[in-house]
């Protein structure tokens, strides 16, 4: 392993599930491939490492 | 409350899965720090990664990418791509090209691939073995010339220093040669090995105009086609741009750890304890989160700051 990879910090605890809004239905869209964008594609980690 | 396109998506858009540490390439730039032996004692074991396989695919991903290290070393690889690929997720595999042979180029044909991206850092074995450490150029080539044959889009990237940015206009013509539709650059990114070994690498500003003006006189060149993607150019080009519109995307790390952004160190969530579906839900409400858009302004105006990008660290989550 590196070095410089170091554990989770202990003051910040890891989510353990999504927060909740009690009767908020959230209208949320389906992904769809045809909204993976050139800029979406671009961005530098993703398009060269 | 800042209302951002993610916040309409139920899922995120693209998953980029870094599935090891491990590499059979001891690359110099390496932004990951991936080399032989440096798999991470915490990776996800088949059945944790074949999990969250089933897990991408059942939230709807529509496109996920399988990168590393080199996925092509991980022995599960072609277990979690077949899953996802008869779940009907597309995918792109970014590969070194080392081990990527006729016969598995035919194997991964069977799958719904969008594309097979391999790193041509040189066009002489001199300057690619010198950055890839450990590397044989000639299997680089057949690499993409097998993927071309199994009629698999094929993108070359290439990672600009000192040791190769003589040889970018030579290696943009072999992409051409190969029948690559698109051609990958930009700066070199100050994280991970690269920083460690940043002064002998890094182009100077006069080499770094040199590159763009080959850049630009090869875009002018028509047939055979070929997109060269150079922008963003740099990281804080990026940070800008994603300030105001944050990708939908999620970067996986090996041990199933998701990160806020590449060049940050903040972590959002463990797929090893919540879903994906969570995962974004969490991702989402940490790009609203202030210390990470101050962390964000401080990668913008200082380069140097992105070395720290692999000492992950949680960040808190604010429930808004």
């Amino acid at each position: 392993m590196s070095d410089s990879i170091v554990t989770a910090d202990t003051k910040a605890v890891p989510p353990t599930e999504a927060p909740k809004k009690p009767g908020v239905k959230p209208a949320w869209e389906t992904p769809k491939l045809e909204d993976v964008s050139e800029q979406v594609m671009a961005q530098p980690y993703i398009r060269f490492t | 409350m800042t209302t951002h396109r993610i916040d309409s998506f139920g899922a995120p858009l693209f998953v980029c899965w870094q599935l090891t540490r491990d590499c059979d390439l001891a690359c110099l730039h390496c932004c990951t720090e991936s080399a032989p032996g440096k798999r991470l004692s915490d990776e996800l074991d088949v059945d944790e990664a074949m999990r969250l396989a089933d897990d991408i695919a059942r939230s709807g991903v529509p496109y996920v990418m399988l990168c590393g290290g080199e996925p092509l070393v991980v022995p599960h690889f072609f277990a979690i791509a077949e899953a996802l690929g008869r779940a009907g997720v597309k995918l792109k595999i970014e590969t070194n090209g080392q081990r990527l042979d006729a016969a598995i180029a035919t194997r991964l044909a069977r799958l719904p691939i969008r594309s097979i991206q391999v790193s041509l850092d040189g066009d002489t074995q001199e300057a690619y073995g010198r950055q890839r450490a450990g590397g044989s150029l000639a299997k680089a080539h057949d690499a993409c010339r097998a993927i071309r044959d199994a009629g698999i889009p094929l993108e070359v990237t290439f990672a600009p220093t000192r040791l190769n940015i003589h040889e970018a206009e030579a290696v943009i013509a072999r992409a051409r040669e190969f029948r690559a539709f698109r051609f990958n650059s930009g700066k070199l990114m100050h994280i991970g090995t690269a920083a460690r070994h940043w002064s002998k690498l890094a182009p100077s500003e006069a080499q770094y105009r040199q590159y763009r003006e080959v850049l630009a006189r090869s875009a002018r060149i028509l047939e055979p086609p070929l997109e060269l993607c150079y922008v963003p150019w740099s990281i804080e080009d990026g940070l800008r741009a994603a300030m105001a519109d944050p990708p939908a995307t999620l970067l996986v790390l090996p041990n199933g750890w998701v990160k806020v952004a590449a060049a940050l160190p903040g972590i959002c969530a463990d797929l090893r304890r919540v879903t994906i579906v969570q995962a974004w839900q969490a991702y989402r409400e940490a790009w609203r989160n202030e210390a990470t858009r101050a962390a964000l302004r401080r990668a913008i105006d200082d380069e140097s700051s992105h070395a720290q990008a692999n000492e992950w660290q949680w960040t808190p989550v604010v429930h808004v």
